[in-house]
């Protein structure tokens, strides 16, 4: 049959022509394959044996991290550093043996460096020490030569020059974890992932692991480069040549809203205590100090911190200094929480302010006895006197008139309960407790008998520092939406706020009132804090403590109340709210003693110290960036970000 | 003789995994997709030529709806939407197609030229044959497949007597037309290759971060093999993952480098071998079905070792297409096997001439 049809010579002859195009192909692929691999050997061999000019990867230099004014917070600075090639080196050990004559290794380390050296690629260097002292580096600059594979050499590190001042709003930049690199190649296909883990493989090379310097980690890295190294035989870099199309991309500046100095001062004025305060511009929301302390210095971790001293940080429960306090931090917010009560009856129409209820020092509900703080009572009291006095009494009646879910409806309005989106990692909703709530998570119906509890702002309600801060800036703009901002030219983070319904000017003037008169009326509970000491402007504020654990009724008789005696672990928090001048509010605070005790005498005095630091310092003027959004009001959107 | 083919895949894998040191499980992964391959190839020379014949059609349709589906309801990996989710396993119809397209071309030059003969206007069915399934995997996008699927299907229409001065006019129009696919059909990836490509074939410096980056590491590890290579995992270059891929599209650079220009044209040789026999078996077949399917086969799988070794070269824009049975990946093999298992066929079924009884 075959070849009988003409169909099937045209095939044929068809076939040997694709054939012999097909080998023609192959022909020209073994032609290409000879160009290369044996004329142009040589060319390729020497670049691939990094002879002659090679190019190292160049990772980019990070963006400054800046406060308000331009001063930096997270910078970078050249550091001495000494790295070994085991490729470079014929004797690794005796290699790190001569150089622990110089700096001390220990025997474990050497073993740790030379297993480290193994687990990647021969070519790469193995950092030995990377913050040589200036005498170290001088001397072991002279000891390389006569040791093949040891490198000396100044390299950029990322340093953090107020220290532990902004540890937890800046994070800290570490290593490249494989769950990092995992995280930082999401969503790239196999060629971007190479590149990613190959740029984060780089000595140099660090991530951002928390706070601004991870989530604006984009912004800040830069683009990759090259480095144009002529290199001998060794591997040692003759020189290098300049090719500005090789150099890799700086990473951009990023700007915080924060006063470095006022952050400072913040903090110092805490001393030994642990807290956490943060200061508001009520006009546009920039969070101008966001303290947490005690804190953890961030220049330990760039490098990697040990595990010893990490177990420290870690391990110590109870002043937590590894955690955020004013974002990460919830508190019940004990009677600060008596404005939003005050509020939401005035809202609900429970309660006209003028109308008086009598404090005898206890409430009865039910089979129950609730307390007042005062136990002698403060007799009738109307809402401006109960606000100044913290009556419990007052507070307790009203709620019950009114119930929980008013109190949880006026809660979220003032920024409860909702995490405020920063561009920080962390952050807590707090929780405003409600019937659905409690169904929710504790499967049974919400007891009267608890909002009783929430009107004193104790019990299931939870609030952070920041949220506090928050609704201190809304009472005092008089019921305006005030939205916290910490990214002044950076990334914009996308905040989704749900609950920005502003608040009843007329409402907000009562409580503007009643803080007016906890620091400067008779019958206040923090009139010594009033005075700001700058000749003029007063502060308005308001106590609460946050109750640690519950008072038995056994101490009660027993008389032990207040807690010399108790263990600093079960005391109470000391809380305080503020914004200031009373008269043209500029500012707005909350601050947490941790065990401080009582708002009054611990909280009150720290508040007012750092407002007016505020005050003197002018910490809400105009910044050293351009505000490229909408601020205020509505909040920003758009502008910069990604 | 299929088995003497399937001992050259074997020894062939060998050398793969030899030079795939990479993640150590990989391997081994690779050779059991192998024997699940080598079982596909026995399958499918074991079924007459002439079921294959009578399946053309069905499986042709069949696939295209496949592609339909994908095209709805594919899931999506690596940027592409390919993948069909059927049950507990993954398919993609685009590589199937490479195989049944080849049946169903087969299938209708065998009816058409024993009906009838000649003329040009019997090529245009063809050609829709081809467009069809071109188009919706062009969609996905899978510029590689697509390729391979005009370039076997054009083979076929070759073969099947077009006109020459049809080519002509073809070619003519296609070199023509390439500046409006690079402005208005590509994609911007797919267009950044092929500035990349030109840009490294003039011998400009190019974006070292990406493909040119690829390349170039690439043509040096290439280049640095000699005649006969660094030796067993002495690759400086593939050891120390200087090439992205090398395991997959790139693998030829491996071997390259470690074994050197004799290792690496002897390779192609035996592959050129290996598709002459294909040839030679497609020309002993006595019926036009299994003369084409033989002819389409080969075509499909020298099309993927001619484009994945020019790529690697820097001959041509690197476009995702994997070197057969050589590349780390589960479906080319499947697809490699199957159209070895095609050939198979045909020669076991070479006397059958399969009058349709028209």
């Amino acid at each position: 049959m075959r070849g009988t049809r003409p169909v099937d010579a045209m095939f044929n002859r068809r076939a040997m022509i694709a054939a012999g195009g097909g080998a023609m192909l192959f022909g020209g692929l073994i032609t290409r394959l000879f160009q290369l691999q044996i004329m142009e050997h040589e060319r390729f061999e020497v670049a691939a044996a990094e002879n002659g000019v090679r190019l190292d990867l160049a990772p980019p230099q990070r963006g400054r991290i800046l406060d308000r004014f331009g001063r930096p917070l997270a910078a970078h600075r050249q550091a001495g550093r000494v790295s070994f090639v085991r490729e470079q080196s014929d004797d690794i050990a005796r290699l790190l043996s001569k150089l622990s004559d110089q700096i001390e290794i220990s025997p474990e380390q050497q073993a740790r460096l030379i297993r480290d050296s193994r687990r990647h690629a021969s070519f790469q260097p193995t950092i030995v020490r990377s913050e040589l002292s200036y005498e170290d580096f001088s001397r072991l600059s002279v000891l390389a030569p006569s040791l093949p594979g040891l490198q000396v050499e100044m390299a950029p590190t990322r340093s953090y020059p107020r220290g532990r001042d902004f540890a937890h709003v800046l994070g800290y930049v570490a290593k490249a974890s494989e769950t990092d690199l995992v995280r930082l190649s999401e969503g790239a296909n196999a060629q971007e992932r190479a590149a990613v883990r190959r740029l984060f493989k780089h000595p140099d090379m660090r991530t951002g692991r928390s706070g601004v310097e991870r989530f604006a980690e984009e912004w800040l890295r830069g683009e990759a480069g090259f480095r144009k190294l002529e290199t001998n035989a060794a591997g040692r870099i003759i020189r290098e040549f300049d090719d500005p199309s090789l150099a890799p991309k700086p990473g951009r500046d990023l700007y915080l809203t924060v006063d470095a100095e006022l952050q400072k001062f913040a903090i110092d004025r805490f001393g030994k205590e642990s807290g956490a305060a943060v200061v508001l511009d009520i006009e546009t929301g920039d969070i101008l100090a966001f303290v947490s302390t005690p804190a953890f210095d961030p220049n330990d971790f760039v490098n990697g911190i040990s595990s010893a001293d990490y177990a420290v940080l870690r391990d110590d429960v109870e002043y937590s200094p590894l955690y955020h306090k004013a974002y990460d931090g919830t508190y019940p917010p004990g009677s600060t929480f008596k404005m939003v009560v005050a509020a939401a009856a005035l809202e609900a129409g429970v309660i006209d302010p003028n109308e008086r209820i009598y404090c005898p020092g206890h409430y009865r509900f039910g089979n129950n006895t609730w307390h007042c703080w005062k136990h002698r009572g403060h007799g009738s009291v109307n809402m401006h006197w109960a606000i100044k006095g913290s009556c419990d009494v007052y507070f307790y009646e009203i709620a019950r008139r009114m119930g929980i879910e008013k109190i949880a409806d006026i809660s979220k309005r003032f920024g409860f309960g909702q995490r405020w989106e920063l561009g920080l990692t962390g952050g807590r909703s707090g929780v405003v407790p409600n019937d659905e709530w409690k169904r929710a998570t504790r499967g049974e119906p919400w007891y009267e008998g608890e909002t009783l509890n929430v009107g004193i702002g104790q019990g299931q309600v939870s609030t952070s520092p920041l949220q506090l801060a928050v609704m201190s800036a809304r009472i005092a703009a008089e019921g305006k939406v005030i939205t916290p901002r910490i990214i002044g030219e950076g990334p914009r983070p996308e905040s989704d706020i749900p609950f920005d319904a502003p608040l009843d000017p007329e409402f907000m003037k009562r409580m503007k009132a009643g803080m007016y008169g906890v620091t400067s009326e008779a019958g206040g509970t923090a009139l010594r804090s009033g005075d700001l000491g700058l000749g003029g402007p007063r502060l308005a504020g308001k106590t609460g403590t946050s109750q640690v654990r519950r008072i038995s009724a056994a101490e009660r008789r027993s008389g032990i109340l207040k807690g010399g005696a108790i263990d600093r672990r079960l005391r109470d928090h000391a809380l305080f709210v503020a914004y200031a001048p009373h008269d043209d509010p500029k500012y707005a605070i909350s601050v947490i003693v941790e065990h401080g005790e009582g708002g009054s005498k611990a909280a009150a005095p720290v508040a007012r110290d750092i407002i007016a630091e505020a005050l003197r310092l002018d910490a809400r003027r105009t910044p050293a960036y351009t505000r490229t959004a909408s601020l205020g009001g509505s909040g920003g959107a758009g502008g910069g970000g990604r | 003789m299929i088995c003497a083919m399937a001992m050259i895949g074997v020894a062939i894998l060998h050398s793969a995994t030899f030079t795939n040191p990479e993640e150590a499980g990989l391997p081994m992964r690779q050779a059991t997709r192998f024997g699940v391959a080598f079982v596909v190839l026995l399958v499918t020379a074991m079924v007459p030529v002439r079921w294959w014949f009578w399946a053309a059609w069905p499986s042709y349709l069949a696939t295209l709806i496949l592609l339909v589906g994908v095209e709805f309801f594919g899931t999506t990996g690596g940027g592409a939407q390919r993948w069909l989710q059927i049950g507990p396993i993954g398919v993609q119809p685009s590589e199937f197609m490479k195989v049944t397209l080849t049946l169903a071309l087969a299938a209708y030059y065998h009816k058409r030229w024993n009906d009838y003969s000649g003329g040009f206007l019997i090529h245009l069915p063809a050609l829709g044959l081809i467009l069809l399934p071109a188009a919706l995997i062009f969609r996905q996008p899978d510029f590689g497949t697509t390729l391979a699927l005009f370039a076997s299907g054009g083979i076929l229409i070759f073969l099947a007597g077009l006109w020459w001065r049809v080519i002509m006019a073809i070619s003519v129009a296609a070199v023509a037309s390439i500046p409006a696919i690079y402005f208005f059909v590509l994609q911007d990836y797919q267009r950044e290759r092929v500035d990349t490509y030109l840009a490294q074939l003039t011998g400009q410096s190019v974006n070292v971060m990406d493909d040119g980056y690829q390349i170039e590491q690439a043509k040096i590890a290439i280049g640095s093999g000699g005649w006969t290579g660094k030796g067993y995992m002495e690759g400086t270059q593939s050891q120390l993952d200087y090439i992205p891929e090398q395991h997959t599209d790139f693998i030829l650079t491996v071997l390259a480098e470690e074994f050197g220009f004799l290792v690496t044209s002897g390779v192609l040789v035996l592959w050129m071998l290996i598709l002459g026999l294909g040839m030679a078996i497609a020309l002993r077949a006595a019926s036009l079905f299994a003369r084409f399917a033989a002819a389409g086969a080969v075509a499909t799988v020298a099309f993927y070792i001619l484009f994945n070794v020019a790529m690697v070269l820097g001959l041509v824009p690197v476009v995702g297409v994997p070197l057969p049975l050589l590349s780390y990946g589960g479906t080319v093999m499947i697809t490699t096997a199957a159209c070895f298992g095609l050939v198979g066929a045909v020669h076991l079924g070479r006397k059958d001439p399969i009058n349709t009884g028209a």
